[in-house]
């Protein structure tokens, strides 16, 4: 065993030195190769993490949620709309929703402002309950600290914290404040009667799609978005990404192709001699195929950790900034659109053999050759 | 002990441009002694030695290693046979570029899986033996003619081979460094290794302590002396 390792060690170390002389084109290829790990492991924790937001907003979003629209955009639709929606044949428990976004210039975040459905997490007026990420935005240095929010310039409003939700609650409460009817409306001046929009059930959501369509043309000033339409929107996003991915991974196999190319054909007359050579002096086909691998492997899995980690970095630090044009859109539906680090080991493992083996592949075959010729080539 | 039995080889065999380079050879080569090839550009001494180190096979006939066939043994042995028992001088040297002296004198013993820091000691203290140690950590490109062949002295006996093989060692040399070469053959020689140099150098095969002078030409042994020359 530890013949294994010294043996191991001693090719690894030639490997290295060897490297070590062409050292600004070994560091080139690395970092070209890092690049393309770097994108394809972009677009598989983006789609990661896309999808794990999907199924928490999917598992909170209502079965139907209507809007009213003026001139094509969303506007405050009023109660006696909640009235008319519960009215629809097969709809039931049509119930009003207040709830906007507050953007606090202090902290640079966006917050969800809502005013709770359950009575349980219903704050005493003047109070609210807030989500652990905004202690932790506006770095409160005590418990029961209060909150203060500003309108705008020179407006101070002081609401004192009732409750603050721990980490252990869903990830989408993080940025959450909630507070009551009276105090949401005189916050954001929201006359008594109009509401943000109505989330409502169907009795039997086979004929969800039915419904919807009757309604909608009785009420062409509503918008009636169903679950599904929530999920056809990301769907559009993995669409996206798997446009993406395919032309990231075609990317990917062309430049392997042209290092393969490079390699198999560019087994220099000097490293032709050195393999001789190597052969000459004791090594074995077993030696130099394996002092190959270790070539092979150290430039492919550099690449492989660098490119990772940097985009682990890129989607989870950075927020995707790379993919921001695409999220434009989307970023009206979610202003504060942050992605939870997901990350699928299965797919990780996939894209670290899919990077390494081909490579190493490539950097042993021309080498076969080669290594079991006779040595005495290098005699001359 | 080494045994040529009708050793023959051909290059390019079949071809427009086959060579003869061996024809028949018949020879023995005794253990610790010091034994010289001489003959002409292209008489066949790199082939020759080349089959005899296991590097080549011969096209017909056998060669034998302390009584054992080793010219039909499989490339896996043939190449432990290389790493074990010939330690093998070339007639360029073929140091790898790029590397330092320390870094090439160790590299047979990579195969063999022997601790890095036994074989680094070993290497230095073969270095300090020839003067080479302010050179170990040297590119091999940077050496001296001399210097460069102690560094594959250096190399092909960092496996302690009972054999050692030079092929034209001191084509490059002037006379000193010639006469030290000699001088390190015969120290080899005096502790126990047995010898095989070919040379057309007058200075080689006329000096003290060559106990063999085999004479080649056109791929055949034309003269043979044996039982100490000088
Ligand atoms: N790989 C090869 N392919 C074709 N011909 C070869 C090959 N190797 C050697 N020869 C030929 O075989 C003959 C013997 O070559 P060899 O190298 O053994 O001669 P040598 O005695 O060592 O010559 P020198 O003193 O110039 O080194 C020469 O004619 C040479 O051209
Ligand atoms: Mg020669």
């Amino acid at each position: 065993m530890s013949t294994w390792l010294n043996r191991q060690r001693a090719l690894a170390d030639f490997t290295l030195a060897a490297m070590g002389r062409r050292r600004i084109k070994n560091a080139a290829l690395v970092m070209v190769y890092a690049l393309v790990v770097f994108l394809l492991a972009s677009a598989m924790f983006f789609a990661a993490s896309l999808r794990h937001e999907m199924h928490q907003v999917l598992a909170e979003a209502p079965e139907l949620t209507v809007q009213r629209l003026i001139m094509g955009r969303q506007d405050l639709i009023d109660a006696a709309a909640a009235e008319r929606i519960g009215a629809i044949r097969g709809v039931s428990q049509a119930r009003p929703r207040l709830w906007g976004y507050y953007y606090d210039r202090i902290s640079g975040a966006n917050y969800t402002v809502m005013v709770p459905d359950d009575p349980d997490l219903m704050p005493p007026p003047g109070e609210v309950m807030i989500g652990e990420g905004i202690p932790r935005a506006r770095g409160f240095t005590w418990d029961g600290a209060p909150l203060f929010l500003s309108r705008h310039l020179g407006d101070l409003q002081r609401f004192n914290v009732a409750r603050t939700f721990g980490t252990d609650s869903a990830l989408m409460s993080a940025d959450l404040i909630l507070m009551t009817e009276a105090d949401f409306r005189a916050f954001f001046g929201i006359p008594e009667g109009l509401f943000t929009d109505v989330v409502a059930r169907v009795r039997n959501p086979n004929e969800l799609g039915k419904i919807v369509e009757k309604a909608a043309i009785a009420n062409p000033d509503l918008r009636f978005v169903t679950r599904d339409d929530i999920e056809r929107t990301y769907q559009k996003l993995f669409d996206w990404r798997e446009g993406l991915m395919a032309a990231l991974a075609g990317a990917a196999v062309l430049a392997f192709v042209i290092f393969a190319a490079e390699k198999a054909s560019g087994l220099s007359a000097e490293e032709s001699r050195e393999i001789g050579i190597l052969k000459a002096i004791g090594w074995d086909t077993r030696d130099v195929i394996a002092m190959k691998l270790w070539e092979g492997g150290l430039v492919s899995f550099g690449a492989f950790l660098i490119g990772t980690i940097a985009a682990y970095a890129h989607v989870f630090v950075f927020k995707g900034a790379l993919f921001a044009p695409v999220l434009r859109g989307w970023a009206v539906i979610y202003p504060d659109f942050t992605l939870t680090p997901q990350i699928d080991g299965l797919q990780i493992l996939t894209l670290g053999l899919l990077t390494t083996l081909p490579y190493v592949a490539a950097t042993v075959v021309p080498i076969w050759r080669r290594a079991s010729a006779d040595p005495d080539a290098v005699m001359r | 002990m080494i045994t040529l039995s009708a050793v023959t080889k051909l290059y390019n065999e079949g071809r427009p441009n086959e060579v003869q380079a061996l024809r028949g050879i018949d020879l023995t080569l005794a253990p610790g002694a010091l034994s010289v090839l001489k003959g002409p550009s292209g008489s066949g001494k790199s082939t020759l030695l080349s089959i005899v180190a296991c590097m080549a096979r011969p096209t017909s006939g056998r060669v034998t290693l302390n009584g054992e066939t080793v010219s039909g043994l499989p490339e896996r042995f043939q190449t432990e046979l290389r790493r074990t028992t010939f330690g093998f001088i070339f007639q360029r040297f073929n140091l790898i570029r790029g590397l330092s002296v320390l870094e090439n004198v160790i590299l047979p013993a990579a195969p063999t899986g022997e601790p890095r820091a036994r074989v680094i000691e070993r290497a230095m203290e073969r270095l300090a033996a020839l003067d080479l140690t302010p050179r170990a950590l040297t590119p091999v490109e940077h050496l001296s003619g001399g210097e460069a062949q102690r560094a594959a002295i250096a190399r092909a006996l960092i496996n302690d081979p009972p054999i050692l093989i030079a092929d034209e060692p001191t084509a490059n040399l002037d006379t000193a460094l010639t006469e030290r070469f000699l001088d390190i053959l015969r120290a080899e020689r005096a502790a126990g290794r047995t010898l095989i140099v070919t040379s057309h150098d007058p200075r080689i095969w006329g000096a003290e302590g060559v106990d063999a002078v085999i004479e080649l030409r056109d791929g055949r042994i034309t003269h043979e002396i044996t039982g100490g020359v000088a």
